[in-house]
């Protein structure tokens, strides 16, 4: 009966690295978050008390909010032109679109130093018009890291859509023009319910993506504008604080979570009432 | 017609969007004045000459080289094995551990570097370079699962069946029948792992320390005090990377096969 | 004893329902030995327990009086052809042929040969370079049945191997297959659900149902002498009904008629069965004559070489084909006749 262990022999390393490399650890930093003497949440109370780190919290959510929402507004209709366009011409789209999603972040995020810092291009160009005498603060900010964020994030959503938006086909959409539908309202009653799976996973990948950012926050975001990822940072190393760290640690793994729930949930419903409708 | 007209100029300012900031930066690049202008006076390559003076970067970029590539490779060489046991054999909970193979993803990168960190390099005194290359590996072996795993999944299982009956033993069926038609998987999964793996830097930010960091963590570091167009050139030159390895990867598997 | 046994063999997949239960089946050396059943009724599981891809729950399997039950897949030695081909996509035609033989380090210039040999007997000489990818359909198939034949195997086992070609071909390919297989005397299982092909290439007939096999025997006496209502109903006797046993060779419907049969049955069967081109419909009869009855023309349908009648009878409604010689209206009264050599009895 060694053959019925076989398939277990097989899978073990991979199972054993992954749990004494990425279980374990992660128990080792959480568990500790729990225990104060006997087992607490204080640790956690506490720090959903403190109004610094509640802002931080929601300026998080807030922030990923808006990047999910944008990159879904930019991304449906881009997508959708690249899904309909002739097969040689979507090709040379899509390797566009996958050209910024495999450059680096930071080189991303460094684009947009030069664009929206003091001395950068946006404020050389309205100072040159004489639009403005002062240089705007547009870097570091909460606008600076949307943007980033969006930069980011775009190509990601825009290469899901296109995925589900191929499978669509064109005589649908003509179809429903044929039934008297013009263009836009055929596009907003036929290709976006039909997109909602598309726009469902790209926007896990999105938010989930903002709100656990490291890169595009710190660069962009600098010292007043923290988010979650930075706030860990800064709480170990600047800090020395480990133990906040790990809190905020959980925190962001739960608030993952809790997402990816929360935006199938949304979907299921979607799904059900297209049933219901039709 | 007409509304066609308006979602291309749309789709036209969305492109525009996306690479205009990337075309700055490769303005940038060859501009004559110490600090990053636009538009630039004058025009020199000289930025590219100080990035491979800069010891940090060189150094920096062999190890990303080597990180990227052997946390790749330990990631094919369990991620391997373990796709096909779970698209081949009845696995009890099959469900469940192929979830805990792309539980990585899930778990915030820079959480991953900081649990390895605290539990690897501090309690258990591991060298540094040992978290991440750990760490590297963590991120590579969804990918691996993932793409691999599919490709299994698409290969016609009786061809093993059928070379079990002329003789081969599970191993060799393996060895001689399966490895030979799932290459492409590998190859796309290896691509997509290392890439990801070296532009990674959540994972990379604890585990760095004196000769030990990753390269966009170094040129991070060098951002913070610098503002000279030399990370102009070394982000044009990470760019150029991308563009050689898409083409490699256009001109063996298809872009399609990543995206 | 056999050539190959199978003993008794029980498989379940869950633990729950047997998908195999108590099969026995005994096959003598160089026979073509058919498996015919309806989709789900357990032919690929029984040639997959011959093949050692599975391990039956119960049962022993024996060649040559060799217990195989426990040797692995990979030491029995069988060809197996599969309904997808399976061939190597990576390999070429002729390395595809030839894997077998390499794994058993025979010498290059032996498996040279018999590769050849192969190649030439299953005409496939001109396309030894090629990919699979790069053959027809039919071409496929033969460099699967190549492969299985190359390695000399002690049984060849087809698994439904004809069914991805078209009409044609399959009929090309049966003859094919079965001048191979006794050129070369080999013993073979072939797994199919078609009947004609079944009857036409082989030696004996395993008829299965839900795991069991209803009845083995030369294709003929399947044809002619169904044992069971299964077996009947599956090779196109469509006309069934219920009669006590009055004594041997004699019967009685349930309006009275009395049957005759001219063959021996056993005492406990007691249904009347027969197939639509059996029955005649026959003027100048009384309809009180043994083996007759009277009834009315309900249904007719067209099948181009003759007509199909559905007539209401006294034992029920009878499927009658008819040549267009004389053409029955529907609502006619006719008498049909079921004649003492054609009724059989399950
Ligand atoms: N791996 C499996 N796990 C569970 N049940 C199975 C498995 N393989 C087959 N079965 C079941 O066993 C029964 C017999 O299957 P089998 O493949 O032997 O049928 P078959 O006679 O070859 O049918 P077909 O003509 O459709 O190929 C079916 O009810 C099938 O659903
Ligand atoms: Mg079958």
């Amino acid at each position: 009966m060694t053959q019925r262990r076989i398939p277990y022999l097989i899978l073990a390393p991979g199972l054993i690295l992954l749990i004494l490399f990425l279980v374990l650890p992660l128990i080792s930093i959480i568990f500790p978050t729990f225990f104060d003497g006997g087992f607490t949440l204080a640790h956690y109370i506490s720090f959903f008390m403190d109004d610094y780190n509640v802002g931080i919290f929601w300026r998080t959510i807030k922030i990923s909010l808006i990047v999910t929402l944008v990159c879904v507004l930019l991304g449906v209709p881009t997508a959708y032109y690249i899904s309909q366009s002739p097969k040689k011409w979507r090709g040379l789209l899509m390797s566009l679109t996958l050209f910024p999603l495999l450059t680096n972040s930071v080189v991303r995020s460094f684009a947009w130093i030069t664009i929206l810092g003091q001395g950068g291009v946006v404020n050389n160009t309205l100072m040159g018009l004489g639009v403005i005498s002062e240089p705007l603060t547009l870097l570091y900010t909460e606008f600076a890291i949307i943007i980033g964020s969006v930069y980011l994030f775009l190509p990601l959503m825009i290469i899901t859509l296109v995925g589900i938006l191929e499978n669509i086909e064109t005589e649908i959409m003509e179809a429903a023009e044929t039934l008297g539908a013009n263009r836009l309202i055929a596009f907003v009653k036929v290709v976006l319910p039909l997109s909602v799976p598309g726009i469902i996973v790209g926007s896990i990948l999105v938010f989930t993506g903002t709100m656990t950012a490291y890169t595009t926050p710190q660069l962009l975001g600098g010292n007043r504008n923290i988010m979650l990822a930075t706030f860990l940072y800064q709480n170990a190393t600047a800090l020395g604080n480990w133990q906040g760290a790990s809190v905020i640690a959980l925190v962001m793994i739960v608030a993952t979570l809790v997402v990816m729930k929360l935006f199938n949930v949304v979907a299921g419903r979607m799904d059900k009432r297209g049933e219901v409708s039709a | 017609m007409r509304k066609q007209i308006g979602l291309k100029i749309f789709a036209g300012l969305v492109f525009a969007f996306l690479f205009v900031p990337l075309l700055i930066i490769v303005v940038t690049s060859f501009g004559t004045n110490s600090t990053i202008q636009f538009p630039i006076q004058g025009f020199t390559l000289d930025w590219y000459g100080k990035v491979f003076e800069n010891q940090s970067f060189v150094n920096s970029f062999l190890l990303s080289l080597q990180i990227a590539f052997w946390g790749t490779v330990l990631a094919l060489l369990v991620g391997v094995p373990a796709a096909y046991s779970l698209a081949r054999h009845s696995i009890f909970g099959r469900n469940w551990i192929k979830s805990f193979f792309l539980s990585p993803t899930i778990v915030p990168g820079l959480v991953v570097g900081y649990s390895l960190y605290q539990f690897i390099v501090i309690q258990l005194q591991f060298p540094l370079i040992q978290g991440l290359l750990l760490g590297h590996f963590l991120i590579c072996l969804p990918y691996v699962i993932r793409v691999v795993g599919s490709t299994i999944e698409q290969l016609d299982g009786s061809i093993e069946e059928v070379s079990w009956t002329l003789g081969c033993t599970k191993l060799q069926a393996f060895m001689k029948v399966v490895l030979p038609n799932i290459t492409s998987g590998i190859f796309a999964s290896f691509m997509l792992a290392f890439i990801n793996s070296f532009n990674n830097i959540p994972v990379s930010q604890f585990l760095s320390g004196p000769g030990v960091t990753m390269l966009p963590t170094s040129l991070m570091n060098y951002i913070e005090y610098n503002y000279d167009p030399s990370v102009s050139a070394l982000s044009v030159i990470l760019m150029l990377g991308t563009v050689v390895l898409m083409f490699v990867i256009e001109k063996t598997l298809g872009l399609a096969s990543i995206s | 004893m056999s050539y190959v046994e199978l003993k008794d063999i029980r498989v379940s997949y869950d633990h729950k329902n047997d998908i195999l239960k108590d099969l026995n089946l005994s096959i003598e050396k160089g026979e073509l030995v058919s498996l015919l059943g309806p989709s789900g009724c357990g032919k690929t599981t029984t040639l997959r327990v011959i093949a050692g891809l599975i391990n039956p729950n119960d049962g022993e399997f024996l060649v040559d009086s060799q217990n195989l039950t426990k040797v692995p897949v990979h030491k029995r030695k069988f060809g197996m052809v599969f309904q997808s081909y399976a061939l190597f996509p990576h390999l070429t035609i002729r390395e595809n042929v030839a894997f077998g033989l390499k794994l058993r380090k025979e010498k290059k210039n032996v498996i040279d040969q018999k590769v050849k040999d192969i190649l030439a007997i299953t005409g496939l000489e001109e396309l030894g370079d090629r990919y699979p990818k790069q053959l027809s359909g039919g071409q496929r198939q033969r460099v699967a049945l190549a492969r299985a034949l190359v390695i000399e195997p002690k049984l060849l086992l087809l698994d439904e191997p004809l069914s991805n070609l078209d009409a044609k071909l399959r009929v090309a390919m049966r003859i094919e297959i079965k001048r191979i297989q006794s050129q070369l005397g080999i013993t073979s299982v072939f797994v199919t659900h078609d009947q004609e092909e079944c009857f036409s290439i082989s030696d004996k007939v395993a008829v299965m149902n839900k795991g069991i096999i209803e009845q083995f025997d030369t294709p003929e006496e399947i044809y002619k002498n169904p044992k069971t209502e299964f077996v009947a109903r599956f090779i196109g006797f469509e006309n069934f009904f219920q009669l006590t046993r009055v004594e041997e060779g004699k019967y009685k419907a349930g309006d009275g008629t009395i049957f005759l049969s001219t063959r021996q049955w056993e005492t406990d069967k007691r249904t009347g069965t027969i197939r639509p081109d059996d029955i005649d419909i026959v003027t100048g009869t009384e309809p009180n004559e043994n083996n007759t009855v009277s009834g009315t023309v309900k249904v007719r349908t067209f099948l181009g070489k003759s007509y199909q009648y559905e007539i209401e009878t006294p034992i029920g409604a009878l499927l009658v084909n008819e040549s267009d010689d004389v053409i029955y209206q529907v609502g006619d009264s006719v008498t049909l006749s079921i004649p003492a050599h054609k009724l059989i009895i399950v």
